[in-house]
């Protein structure tokens, strides 16, 4: 295990050390790097220390000679002082570039991993994240990791290296001496970073946690600003945002104290060390077993050996910060992703027929409730049976709730089912790949979200090879080629939050587009017409009929034109079906007539 | 645009007791170490040559102590007053700016990425703190410590003083040619900075489509690149940046080398390597030595700014940011603010009324048209042709290019003030946000004091009670962003009874039923025509269900009303209202 490892073992508290380790195998990679940082930090530490020492030797020297009137070299600790005033400077700029330069290839790394851990948990488990907690992660969290190396790590080892040179270099002066300077070094090492950790801890959370709160705060507060204008609620969420802002300086103002009571002390036992040392050396230097140079030397020696362990208090004051963000990252990254991948290879299924047996499902009941639907007894879908051979085309009719979404996110496996059997070609849908079976199904929805990046990126996001023409040829389909071809940038011009503002209906139609480039032999439709007015919805349905040509069609609509052409409608009601057969054979049922709201005249 | 330093220094009031406090406690310390530094020099000097023992130094040695223990507490002071200096800042900054945006309105916002306006609120406000905290307190000392130590070196040896004078001014001067390229690079910085959080935020809310598309393990290798360029851009700062502190540190460090080096040499009667004209002072071994010790007193002020200017063009990129904000123009306000006698809002006259997003492109032309009091209007027409302007035209967030809009044909809309007006309002668009907090919370958006029985009636009015009370943590259940577990209808509901909670005059629906079922709509329909009752009604709707009761239909096409009445007079019009109708559904019956 790694020095740092021991190290915190034999003082830290005990639940900080699994974090450590796992951070310290997160480091891994740039081990190179670190030691490098390591090196070159030591280097200017040590020249430092030279300069001061030596400088003091050599005046004080200097004099002695000089008024006795003996010989002495003066070329070597001359050029001595004049090498680690360079050192110091040549070490300090390459220090700061290699560690600078380590953190950010770890950082950029990390973000890497910390997405490709979050990705396969979208989007069953990530329902319950604020999009601003999860960007905090991604970004805050990720960020204060770099402290951990830049003033944890690298100063730590520094700091042990050379105090163990310190000690040996004024040994061999005195020992009583020598072990002054230890003992002061551990109290300003160790025991005070020690205390400002334990100190720390708590402001050190609560800071995280404000500025997670706060970044939420902000987005609710942009993102929803038309309501909270309307409502009269701008003023308490500003306020409300004001009092976050000044909890957040109210810990922070904690940890400056500690700040300043860490570096008033780091000063204080600098400066006693200093003192005892003249108070230990005096006497030596009258009984003659040291020369008045080397008192000189080892005062300002041992002032100066205190840069190695001045940063160490603050770093471990802001420890707690670093593992409570590396603690959110964890808590993420150790989810399990809803639905686990088969290990096995990709099955080779005959056909793209589906067929759903006995599907039975509940969404697990969490604390919050919010997700386990209406009651944890009632399951979501229930007893649901459903063939879908090639070419088929399916609809499913059903209130808000019944259970038409959560079958969506079944097929997609979004979720895992729990009881009764989902087949594609034959073969259970466990045994696919996520991305191997969703390469099989195109999806169409009500909500399209929209990159904030150009048309071309947001309609390539489906096939990232497709030609320009082949693009043009989907958006012509999806009736949305001509718009696109009139703005001035063309499919260079942005959309999404920055961008053009599309209406509904042209979202809907780059969703129809996407599906087409994605070709894929499964359509699933969920309310694609939803949410527009009757010119565009009757426009729109056109290009969905384009689309729907030569694949199996699973939709879900409310729309009576779109129903009639139907080859099945099933009539979900509280996760069952309660109805199914033909448009018009339904017409007569009870359920779906009302439904569809053709009733209401009655 | 103003200055981003201007910005800074605007808030420097906030700031200027602490910030004086900081630089009087630094500046005592630096007289402190100077004693400190001579007291030594005398106790090393009686030792060395005076063969003095302990009980000779003492009197130089005791009060040492107690110059530690004073030093030790000015460093406490020192730190609480700089941070002090900047906490003021940092909640003043952050409340004006979010309070800018906030007038600045949706109109606005909708042209940002809140993803970077998220960032500014954050972690932008923050880097102003190394600005008071660090930068200028260090400012007034690198003038002021330095200066202290040349009034006492001078008259002891002026030939390191000299060495002083000549090394000092190189380092500010160095920095600052320096220093304004990284400025440049740092502001560039602060902009990607932006852009990535900006980026990362688009990935989360979009992730289940790119997971659709299977697209997301592709972006890994975005997020990678986005970040490597992140660190190759703040490496190319951090050079140039390191360079100056290099700068720095080679003058004070080549300076403290010389200084040494010429005293020894004197001390032992050496030639020094300079022009025999000038004649090196004789030296004493204490005064040598009391020289040395306060050598690297002398360069640290200067090594200290240097340190604070990074922290300094953080503040100055960051604020750029803020004041790209808070530059933003306001909707200027009402000369004379009129407020509506408690019972007004009767009648609404849109007097032709114009607006544009964009030059050329008007999204409402000449629009004219009237809601009476108790009246229910329906809005129709294809999308893009200016039903949302309207709305946001009613709501304030925008203002007419030319034309009125007159409430009680005497107030302008333009004149009133904007909370009193839309406390006569009601909204529910499409998508209605729900904020982070309990169900109980969202319904009291606008009116945080009402009684949880408030609560229930209202979401009970909303058709919402049911379902709320079905869940395990009922009006408790916490919601966020989207409504996180609830669906499109049971939102639309929630954000109904927030506007049962208040005594609207005017119900504005935009597109508010559009995306229900027709059983969630016809709930929802339900609870709209309760909330109308005896109030105007504005519906921007799509469904004839919702039209057909409206007293009045306006048709409005590329921002102009076309034609108007009620939907039997538009039948038989036979104009586009009735082509729009015949579109909708052969087979819906009602049409």
């Amino acid at each position: 295990m790694a020095p740092i490892g021991r190290w915190c073992d034999c003082w830290s508290l005990e639940t900080d050390v699994p974090e450590l380790i796992r951070l310290w195998r997160l480091f891994r990679p740039y081990r190179g790097w670190m030691l490098g940082g390591f090196a070159v930090a030591l280097i200017t530490l040590l020249a430092n220390v030279a300069l001061m020492a030596v400088s003091g030797w050599f005046i004080t020297a200097m004099a002695v000679a000089g008024a006795a009137g003996v010989a002495m070299n003066y070329f070597a600790p001359a050029a001595l002082i004049r090498a680690s005033a360079i050192g110091r400077t040549a070490g300090r700029y390459f220090e700061r570039l290699i560690t600078h330069e380590a953190t950010l290839r770890q950082l950029a790394g990390l973000r890497v991993w910390f997405y490709r851990h979050l990705e396969p948990l979208a989007p069953a488990r990530l329902m319950e994240y604020h999009s601003a907690d999860l960007l905090t992660r991604i970004r805050a969290d990720i960020d204060a990791l770099d402290n951990l190396y830049v003033r944890v790590m690298v100063p730590v080892l520094v700091a042990i290296t050379a105090g163990v040179g310190f000690f040996l270099f004024t040994a061999l002066f005195n020992l009583g001496l020598a072990l002054l300077l230890l003992g002061t070094l551990l109290i300003a090492g160790v025991v005070l970073p020690w205390v400002g950790h334990r100190l720390g801890k708590q402001p050190g959370r609560r800071i995280v946690e404000i500025q997670a709160e706060l970044r939420q705060a902000s987005i609710d507060g942009t993102q929803g600003l038309s309501e909270l204008l309307i409502y009269g609620a701008a003023d308490s969420h500003a306020r409300h945002l004001d009092a976050l802002s000044r909890a957040l300086v109210a810990e922070q103002e904690r940890m400056s104290q500690l700040t300043g009571i860490a570096q008033a002390a780091t000063g204080l036992t600098a400066n006693l060390t200093l003192w005892g040392m003249l108070w230990l050396g005096i006497p030596l230097v009258q009984d003659g077993s040291l020369a008045p140079p080397e008192l000189a030397m080892l005062a300002l020696f041992s002032l100066a050996t205190f840069e190695a362990v001045a940063p160490l208090p603050m770093a471990f004051q802001q420890l707690e910060s670093t593992l409570t963000a590396a603690r959110r990252l964890f808590a993420i990254v150790d989810t399990e992703p809803a639905v686990p991948e088969p290990t096995g290879p990709a099955p080779r299924p005959t056909g793209n027929g589906l067929v759903i047996e006995g599907l039975r499902f509940a969404y697990p009941s969490k604390d919050s409730g919010i997700h386990s639907g209406p009651t944890q007894e009632r399951p979501t879908l229930d007893g649901i049976d459903l063939e879908l051979p090639p070419g088929r085309r399916v609809a499913i009719v059903g209130a808000t709730g019944s259970g038409k979404t959560t079958l969506f996110n079944l097929l997609l496996r979004f979720w895992a089912l729990e009881s009764g059997s989902i087949r594609l070609g034959g073969i259970p849908l466990e045994q696919f790949p996520g991305e191997d079976l969703r390469s099989r199904i195109a999806l169409v929805s009500q909500h399209t979200h929209l990159f904030d990046t150009s048309i071309r990126e947001n309609l390539l996001i489906a096939a990232p090879d497709a030609s320009q023409g082949l693009l043009e040829q989907a958006c012509a389909t999806a009736q949305i080629h001509d718009f696109i071809a009139e703005l001035p940038e063309g499919y260079d011009t942005w959309v999404g939050e920055t961008g053009v503002r599309l209406s509904g209906g042209q979202a809907r139609r780059i969703a129809i587009a996407r599906a087409l480039l994605r070709d894929a032999p499964i359509l699933l439709l969920d309310e694609p017409t939803e949410g527009l007015d009757a010119v565009t919805e009757r426009a729109l349905m056109d290009a969905v009929q384009q689309l729907m040509k030569g694949r199996s069609v699973l939709l879900t609509t409310h729309r009576p034109v779109a129903l009639a052409q139907m080859d099945e409608i099933l009539v979900l009601d509280q996760g069952r079906v309660v109805e199914r057969g033909t448009h018009a054979e339904l017409l007569k049922a009870l359920i779906y007539p009302r439904l569809l709201g053709l009733d209401l005249d009655v | 645009m103003t200055a981003p330093r201007a910005l800074l220094d605007d808030q420097k009031p906030l700031a200027s007791h602490w910030l004086r406090l900081s630089v009087g406690l630094g500046l005592g310390n630096g007289v402190l170490l100077i004693l400190q530094a001579w007291l030594l020099a005398q106790i090393i000097n009686s030792v060395v040559f005076g063969e003095a023992d302990l009980n000779r130094v003492a009197p130089w040695l005791w009060p040492l102590l107690l110059l530690f223990a004073v030093r030790a507490g000015i460093a406490w002071a020192s730190e609480q007053s700089a941070f002090r200096a900047a906490a003021q800042v940092k909640i003043s900054l952050r409340d004006r700016l979010y309070r800018h945006i906030q007038a600045a309105g949706p109109a606005w916002m909708a042209g940002q990425r809140s993803g970077a306006i998220a960032e500014d609120l954050t972690r932008g406000i923050e880097s102003v703190e190394a600005y008071y905290a660090r930068y200028l307190p260090a400012m007034s000392l690198t003038a002021l410590i330095p200066l202290a130590i040349l009034i006492v070196v001078l008259p002891l040896d002026w030939l390191t003083a000299l060495i002083m004078l000549v090394t000092a001014p190189l380092i500010p001067v160095f920095m600052i040619l320096i220093g304004s390229s990284v400025e440049r690079l740092n502001q560039q910085l602060w902009k990607d900075l932006a852009r990535m959080g900006a980026h990362f935020l688009d990935v989360i809310q979009g992730m289940t489509t790119l997971k659709l598309f299977n697209a997301s393990r592709r972006e890994a290798e975005v997020i990678a690149r986005i970040s490597d360029d992140y660190r190759a851009s703040t490496m190319r700062v951090l050079r140039v940046a390191f360079l100056t502190s290099a700068v720095l540190e080679l003058f004070s460090t080549l300076g403290i080398a010389i200084i040494a080096v010429f005293i020894g040499f004197r001390l032992y009667q050496l030639e020094l390597p300079i022009p025999d004209l000038i004649a090196p002072p004789e030296i004493s071994f204490v005064t040598g030595f009391f020289i040395l010790l306060l050598a690297p007193e002398f360069y640290a002020p200067l090594r200290n700014l240097g340190t604070h200017y990074h922290g300094r063009m953080e503040a100055i990129a960051a604020a750029e940011r803020l004041v790209a904000v808070m530059d933003t123009e306001l909707p200027p306000a009402p000369r004379q603010v009129a407020t509506l006698s408690a019972d007004s809002l009767r009648r609404i006259r849109f007097d032709a009324v114009s607006y544009s997003y964009e030059p050329g492109r008007p999204a409402l032309d000449h629009t004219s048209f009237e809601i009476g009091a108790g009246e229910r209007i329906a809005l129709v027409g294809p999308s893009g042709a200016g039903k949302t302007t309207v709305a946001s035209l009613l709501l304030g967030f925008i203002r007419p290019d030319s034309g009125r809009i007159l409430i009680d044909d005497q107030d302008e809309l333009q004149a009133l003030d904007l909370d009193d007006w839309r406390r006569r309002l009601a909204w529910l668009p499409q998508h209605p946000r729900l904020f982070q907090g309990s169900i109980a919370d969202n319904i009291r958006l606008g009116l945080p004091d009402a009684t949880l029985d408030a609560v229930r009636d209202a979401a009970t009015r909303a058709q919402a009670a049911e379902f709320i009370d079905r869940l395990p943590r009922g009006y408790d259940t916490p919601v966020g962003e989207r409504g996180a577990g609830l669906s499109g209808g049971q939102i639309q509901r929630v954000a109904l009874a927030r506007a049962f909670l208040r005594d609207a005059r005017l119900v504005i629906l935009d597109e508010a039923t559009a995306s229900l079922d027709p059983a969630s709509e016809a709930l929802v329909q339900r609870a709209v025509d309760q909330l109308a009752e005896g109030r105007s009604m504005l519906v921007i709707a799509h469904r004839l269900s919702t039209v057909r009761t409206a007293d009045r239909i306006l048709v409005i096409d590329g921002g102009r009303i076309v034609e108007s009445g009620s939907h039997d007079e538009l039948i038989e019009q036979d104009g586009p209202y009735r082509q729009m109708v015949r579109l909708l559904e052969p087979g819906d019956r009602r049409a």
